[in-house]
């Protein structure tokens, strides 16, 4: 880190940012919501092990993890849209989301000759950027799924602690004193 | 940190067998100054509101962070919120066969449907048809100052006598000379934020400490300066400095995300009737209140045609009940007001009580809006987050359509609200194409660094729109419902291009690059600005109401909300709505005191 050496006194963002993260995950790891690994051979509450896996996975995908902040699985994104899932009333919804989760093991099969999760890394992401390609004016079942797919994991991680504190850093929903944060009109 | 929260007062009990002085109808804004300035002058009131008393600090949860409730702020299951399309696309009633156990208007916020479930009515329970309407309403002790936007603004001359500036319509039956006083004692009970701008369409109001802006919006305020346009930060009805005689209110402590919930504010620095006006009023002594209690009928006398109570239905066991009162004050909403009036029939007002004018119902207008642009500040990618919405509200950009210019396409004028910075929800998330550690990074480094505003037109009145009852659809309650006939016209859809072409050009004069606007003009009803339906004027043969509110066919009736405007302007009505509301009931006051009501 450049800026270590100028600011000696604070942890360095790095450092700072992983124990936040810990003190963040740790209540949730010991709740047993959720893991830092892949989901694997768990249901879901509404999804299947297997749709379940695959669903982590996916959103891993969109929103990873990197050096700034944890990504959509350390979130529980997976969790979040299953549990949105189980209790709905809509059928037709929930009907989208398991054909959407066949279609991208379709694509897989397609473009990789295997299921998703059976594929490389590489080849998974090329699933995805096939599923992305037609963002602005779906056209395939695949392409479809991906703006729901995309639209989920974004509430669910930019509503998320991680999401939130982590990776946008908000600095709102406090309550100021003194001279409020901004400029003045003049 | 926690407040001391002091609950609400005692309630006196209601004793229908009793002629109050006065009996209200409606717990908002008008019906909330009503109160409070009857009590004030010693009249005994009675206030009846259709919805439920709630506990609104459990209500709102206004700091309740996203990841701590269930469904992130979400409606349940079985709940569902009325969408854009299905506002255009089908006909009201809009809740007829749904499948949804419950079906509410459009109000939500981002992620906020599950904190006005309480606030919001059913439209299962309350249908209407006609032409399409996204009608707001909130039944529940305080109305809708329990969800409003805050925007406090005055009108001007440019208002009421617009007629004489341009042609078009009515003048009102006042000048701004004459609501001056009460734009002042509005300001100074009940608290307003914002700066002097010194500007004769939008004048000043009593401020306490305005709400800061944020660089995006200092930016743009800047540029617009040296074209001698104006931005000053949201002029908002909240008390940033505090008020010594409320001890229902707490200041402003700049929590922010105000916008994430449908305006709703715990400590209630944000004004809203109950803590603002009714509380206060109840503390005299003289205010009864009794909510659940649905107004179907104003009552008159067989002999003089006088008003003399309201028939109403306990709204939860559905029992018949009449409140007496000397005076009867409509503070029931714009549309309830008219449907109430027309729903009065008797002998001597066949069309409808005070509606000899066969005016009540009609001159409805609003505000348009959808109309907006967003714009990209560069040099603020990428640098790091800060405190950008710990306010009431962004900025304002006052009208300067059709002031001294004459505009060939339309008449009157618009203003823009908008706001730049962080929020809590990164809005652009979804128009940041792809996915992956690149996806993730651009919807970071570009947080804060937007700017968005949207237009609010003043939509004219006229006779040809207005509102009349069903003659077969009713309420749960058996109540007639309303049917409209409204629809915007020309004069909006040529503002509506205005706006987006000039909010472009203004981004772009500041060197702001324009990165999306919105063409779309809402449906019908979504500013939530509804006025007009029982117009004030000096004409009886055209207006239903004359300067003080007071209807000229029936002495000892008011109607004291935003049906009495005879046109909207374009700037925020709710301030405008308790001036009048308080100007009128010092004369009503000073008429009861000489017995001439």
């Amino acid at each position: 880190m450049t800026d270590a050496p100028k600011h000696p006194e604070s942890l360095s963002r790095r450092d700072m940012i992983a124990a936040t993260a810990a003190a963040l995950v740790t209540p949730l790891l010991q709740g047993g919501a959720v893991s830092l690994q892949p989901v694997a051979g768990v249901p879901g509450k509404f999804l299947t092990a297997a749709e379940y896996a695959l669903l982590d996975e996916l959103t891993e995908l969109i929103i990873p993890a990197d050096d700034h902040s944890p990504g959509a699985r350390v979130a529980a994104v997976a969790a979040y849209i299953d549990g949105r899932l189980a209790e709905s009333l809509e059928p037709d919804w929930q009907a989208k989301w398991r054909s959407g989760l066949q279609a991208v093991d379709g694509l897989s099969r397609e473009l990789n000759a295997k299921p998703f999760l059976e594929a490389t890394p590489d080849q998974r992401v090329a699933v995805l950027t096939r599923m992305a390609a037609g963002e602005a004016d779906p056209k395939t079942a695949p392409e479809r799924f991906f703006g729901e797919l995309k639209g989920w994991t974004a509430r669910g991680y930019y509503t998320s602690k991680i999401g939130i504190h982590l990776d946008q850093e908000y600095k709102g929903n406090v309550y100021q004193r003194g001279e409020f944060a901004g400029y003045d009109a003049k | 940190m926690t407040l001391v929260r002091v609950p609400p007062p005692i309630e006196q009990d209601v004793d229908l067998s009793k002629t109050y002085d006065a009996v209200i109808v409606g717990s908002g804004a008008a019906g909330g100054m009503a109160a409070h300035v009857l009590t004030t002058h010693g009249l005994q009131v009675l206030m009846l509101e259709a919805g439920k008393k709630l506990p609104i600090e459990q209500e709102l949860r206004s700091m309740q962070w996203p990841y701590d409730h269930p469904r992130r702020g979400d409606a349940p299951p079985g709940s569902h919120h009325l969408s854009f399309n299905e506002y255009t696309i089908r006909k009201p009633p809009y809740a007829k066969g749904a499948a949804f156990k419950h079906v509410y208007s459009y109000v939500g916020g981002w992620s906020g449907s599950d904190y006005v479930k309480n606030i919001l009515v059913d439209e299962k329970d309350h249908p209407f048809t006609g032409t399409n309407y996204a009608w707001v309403r909130a039944r529940c002790l305080g109305g809708k100052t329990n969800i409003w936007g805050r925007l406090a603004l005055r009108l001007s001359d440019y208002d009421f006598k617009a007629k004489s500036h341009d042609g078009y319509g009515e003048d009102w039956p006042i000048a701004y000379a004459d609501l001056e006083p009460y734009y002042d004692k509005v300001d100074l009970y009940l608290g307003i934020s914002g700066v002097k701008e010194n500007l004769p369409h939008l004048p000043d109001s009593q401020f306490q400490r305005p709400s800061k802006l944020n660089a995006g919006e200092v930016k743009l305020r800047e540029s617009l300066k040296k074209s001698g346009q104006v931005l000053t930060p949201y002029r908002a009805g909240v008390t940033t400095d505090g008020l010594k005689h409320n001890k229902y209110r707490s200041k402003c402590y700049g929590r922010g995300a105000c916008d994430r919930r449908p305006g709703g504010c715990d400590i209630h620095a944000v004004f809203d009737s109950p803590t603002g006006l009714i509380y206060p009023a109840m503390d005299t002594g003289h205010l009864t209140v009794r909510p659940n209690s649905t107004a179907h009928e104003m009552l008159v006398d067989k002999n003089t045609g006088r008003a003399r109570g309201v028939a109403f239905l306990d709204s939860v066991t559905h029992k018949s009940y009449e409140a007496k009162g000397k005076v009867v004050i409509l503070a029931a909403s714009t549309l309830e007001s008219a449907r109430l009036l027309l729903l009065s029939r008797s002998p001597q007002h066949p069309n409808g009580l005070g509606n000899s004018s066969g005016h009540v119902g009609h001159n409805f207008c609003e505000h348009v809006m959808g109309p907006g642009v967003t714009g990209l500040i560069k040099e603020l990618v990428g640098k790091p987050h800060t405190l950008d919405d710990g306010r009431p509200g962004g900025f304002y950009i006052p009208r300067f359509r059709n002031l001294k210019d004459r505009q060939p396409g339309f008449i009157r004028g618009y203003g823009y609200e908008g706001n730049s910075g962080h929020s809590m929800f990164p809005a652009h998330v979804m128009d940041t194409p792809g996915f992956g550690g690149q996806f993730k990074r651009s919807v970071r480094d570009h947080s804060g660094a937007f700017i968005s505003m949207g237009a609010f037109g003043e939509v004219l009145p006229r006779y040809e729109s207005y509102v009349d009852l069903d003659p077969e659809t009713k309420d749960a309650w058996g109540i007639p419902v309303l049917r409209f006939h409204y629809h915007f016209s020309d004069n909006e859809r040529k503002m509506a291009e205005d706006m987006v072409a000039t909010g472009r050009e203004m981004l772009e004069a500041a060197g702001i690059e324009v990165v999306g606007t919105d063409e779309k003009v809402l449906t019908e009803g979504w500013s939530i600005h509804e006025l007009g339906t029982a117009r004030m004027g000096n004409d009886p043969k055209t207006s239903v109401l004359n300067q003080f509110q007071q209807s000229h066919d029936v002495r000892n009736l008011f109607v004291v909300d935003g049906s009495s405007h005879v046109s909207a302007s374009c700037q925020n009505p709710t301030w405008t709505i308790m001036a009048l509301a308080w100007r009128s009931c010092d004369h009503l006051a000073d008429e009861f005191r000489k017995g001439n009501v």
